[in-house]
């Protein structure tokens, strides 16, 4: 008996040493919240002097971390805005990839949403659009008229799900050709520019296909995307190319068909590496890198990866990828694929709508865009303020390519979900070496596209 | 009554709870609710299902006619084959060379271990380094040789035996070990008599080392077996989404993409079931093949 109630004496002991753990932890952070409550209330009451809306507590998820160029960028800024405005962010961000728009997802899911959130504007972001979880431009400025009037709203990139604008971008992206000038010069062919028609091209990569070098860079089997864009691109206009084909059979399906014929045409006349359907992408861009290919056609965050990678940054360029039928070389691809967006569980609460709409106008300011954005897309009404003494030739190329178009689209590949994407990119080696019928795989595309649509949408 | 408190084993109860709750958590409950889950519509990581698939098992019969999971399964079972001769096989000849060394019997094990303490992914990258297409160490040296056309190591042809060297030599050291630790259980005695009625040292191996090394190797190729069906970081490292042509798909790296690449999450969840069904036979397979003895 006497051990059993030593028994029990142990247990009580051991739960009373937990509880007082726990509980040192508790006033420890009581202590800490406290003092820290102390300092905010300090803090609060000079700032409150100036601004009123100091003191929320605003939870803000964005894609400004890691390796994102703008991760330093915005970590100023967000400080620079709490040490303003008195209030505090409790920020989230991750690096952009399929965990993080996992995360998004469940917390979306199970009510856990930040209440500003930079995200997609495209199909990542159909299921808390449809569920009506984010705040639409509209119903924003109906309190706020002046909320995001800086931006031009054509540009700013509605939803696929109501073509309604909900989120207000930053900086946004283009797809160019990106060329390496020694290649050329070893292979006598001058840079293409916005005349060079595509057989003139054609010949230009032959020429330095002659000379020893390989003409494109790219690897088909990792990411075939920048070439399935461009080529389908040349069947089409900037104003029908993000539009998704219904049959195989009518207009963009044809452009598509006619798109993949062109480069299968390509991987046949050996412009493509060598090891094109079994190489990575960093190894082909290594080679373009290290002067064995002359074209690499990619996104304008490539800049800052080139200028990177190199010594001689003015070895490279960037130019228009040339066209042929309706489309102009200066038509190209680009948009602003990610914005800020308030959520209604933010918008719900008077004080966190008020920090939200002020967090936000901050970060999309004139000033603030133009230095996030600096050769990139944006939908400012005056345009990037940009210092141009600051940019590369590179990013100077980037930046008088993109003041000089006449035409943008969407990339028509944002249009298809993830899941339906794979018979052509993932079966891009398939496709080219002919083992898949091109109007096969475009077939079991759209079908899979048609099979992905909720029954209420088909209907 | 003063040994009462040893007999009640309710504390124990008590004790081990934590250590349940947390299995069933992080376990259990997972591995249900991912039975559940092949059987439902998920478009995407994170979000909730839309309702079962119709019909409910067509995850199931979709792998059946899809040639990916088709290859994944022979690059599977090739690999275990792989594993159990080229990993244990050489492990156990190293480590009967190793044993019969007279010198240096620590380096040797220092050397041959070496490799588990390198992460799958840092190892992924030094071979594409090796195998790399334009500047890879083993092109570089054909091409020292006089060999001037590059080969590359990572197509058709080659693809499946540059995805397997790497992943045998990587664990050859950690069966190196556990079989070396064997040999040393074995008496000296034993050689000793043996060597004295005139035994070679091959028949001394024969009929001495091997037969009491037998329960070591089991649970050797034992290990390698359920090992190889879970093989994944260093092969998607060095061939990413199966490259060239699916013909390098694991079931591992096969599950990986479908979640992360292509979202299909539903798809995905079959095919941990299977890999789950898969390494629950093989294992009571190769524990009824390879039966522990007693001596």
């Amino acid at each position: 008996m006497k051990k059993k109630m030593a028994a029990a004496a142990l247990a009580c002991v051991m739960a009373v040493s937990l509880a007082a753990c726990g509980g040192n932890e508790q006033s420890e952070n009581d202590t800490t919240s406290k003092s820290e409550t102390d300092k905010e209330t300090g803090k609060e009451e000079k700032k409150g002097a100036e601004k009123k809306t100091g003191g929320v507590e605003l939870n803000v998820t964005t894609t400004f971390a890691g390796n994102d160029t703008n991760a330093q960028n915005y970590k100023d800024a967000a400080g620079k805005w709490q040490d303003d405005t008195g209030n505090t962010i409790n920020d989230t961000s991750a690096t952009s990839d399929e965990t993080f728009k996992a995360r998004v997802a469940a917390d979306f899911e199970v009510g856990s949403e930040p209440d500003v959130l930079f995200y997609f504007n495209g199909m990542d972001s159909n299921s808390f659009v449809e569920a009506g979880k984010v705040i639409s431009i509209d119903d924003i400025r109906k309190e706020y008229p002046e909320y995001a009037d800086n931006m031009k709203d054509e540009l700013m990139g509605a939803s696929p799900v109501d073509n309604v604008n909900y989120s207000v971008p930053v900086n946004g992206y283009w797809e160019g050709m990106f060329v390496n000038k020694s290649v050329l010069e070893e292979a006598g062919v001058d840079v293409p520019n916005a005349d060079t028609s595509w057989d003139d091209f054609m010949g230009i990569c032959q020429k330095v296909k002659d000379a020893g070098y390989t003409p494109i860079a790219a690897s088909l089997a990792q990411i075939p995307h920048y070439w399935f864009e461009f080529t389908i691109y040349n069947h089409l206009a900037p104003d029908t190319h993000a539009v998704l084909p219904e049959k195989v059979d009518d207009e963009h399906g044809k452009a598509w068909v006619a798109g993949l014929e062109d480069m299968k045409e390509m991987y046949e006349k050996g412009f493509f590496p060598e090891n094109t359907l079994s190489g990575t992408d960093d190894e082909t861009f290594q080679s373009f890198i290290d002067g064995k290919a002359a074209f690499l056609v990619d996104g304008s965050w490539k800049v800052g990866g080139i200028e990177e990678a190199t010594d001689d940054v003015d070895n490279f360029t960037v130019t228009y990828v040339p066209a042929k039928g309706e489309r102009k070389a200066t038509d190209i691809i680009g948009g602003l694929s990610s914005g800020y967006y308030i959520t209604k569980k933010a918008w719900d609460d008077p004080d966190k709508r008020e920090a939200a709409v002020s967090f936000i106008e901050y970060m999309t300011s004139d000033e603030m865009v133009s230095k996030f954005a600096l050769t990139s897309a944006t939908a400012l009404k005056d345009g990037a303020k940009v210092d141009e003494k600051e940019l590369s030739g590179l990013g100077k190329a980037g930046l008088e390519m993109v003041n000089n178009i006449t035409g943008i689209s969407d990339a028509v590949q944002d249009q298809i979900p993830t899941e339906c994407r794979v018979p052509i990119f993932d079966g891009m080696p398939n496709i080219v070496t002919g083992k898949v019928k091109i109007p096969d795989a475009v077939t079991e595309v759209l079908t899979m596209i048609e099979d992905y649509q909720p029954e209420d949408a088909k209907k | 009554m003063s040994s009462n408190i040893y007999k009640n084993k309710k504390p124990l109860i008590f004790f081990l709870a934590p250590a349940f709750a947390f299995m069933l958590i992080f376990l259990y409950y997972p591995f249900v609710k991912n039975i559940f889950n092949s059987f439902c519509d998920i478009r995407g990581l994170g979000t909730a299902a839309r309702g079962l698939n119709t019909p409910w098992y067509a995850n199931y019969s979709r792998m059946l006619s899809d040639e990916n999971m088709r290859t994944a399964l022979i690059n599977t079972l090739i690999m275990i084959l792989v594993t159990i001769v080229g990993q244990v096989g050489i492990a156990l000849l190293l480590a009967i060379l190793v044993d019969n060394v007279k010198h240096g019997a620590k380096f040797f094990r220092v050397v041959f271990f070496f490799p588990i303490v390198i992460s799958a992914t840092a190892l992924g990258l030094l071979f594409n380094l090796i195998f790399l297409y334009d500047k890879g160490m083993i092109n570089q040296l054909l091409g020292a040789m006089g060999v001037g056309k590059l080969t590359d190591w990572k197509d058709e042809t080659h693809a499946l035996i540059t995805m397997m060297i790497p992943v045998t030599w990587q664990y050859v050291g950690f069966y190196f070990i556990i079989l070396v630790t064997g040999l040393n259980n074995i008496s000296e005695e034993l050689y000793e008599a043996a060597a004295i009625d005139g035994a070679t040292r091959f028949q001394r191996v024969r009929f001495i080392t091997l037969p009491l090394l037998y329960n070591v190797i089991c649970t050797c190729i034992i290990l390698a077996v359920t090992g190889a069906l879970k093989v994944f970081d260093l092969p998607w490292v060095m061939f990413p989404k199966g490259i060239p042509f699916g013909k390098t798909w694991l079931t591992g790296t096969y599950m990986y993409y479908q979640v992360f690449n292509a979202t299909d999450v539903d798809y995905s969840s079959a095919i941990s079931v299977l890999i789950v069904v898969l390494g629950v036979i093989l294992s009571k397979a190769v524990n009824k093949i390879f039966k522990e003895r007693d001596y």
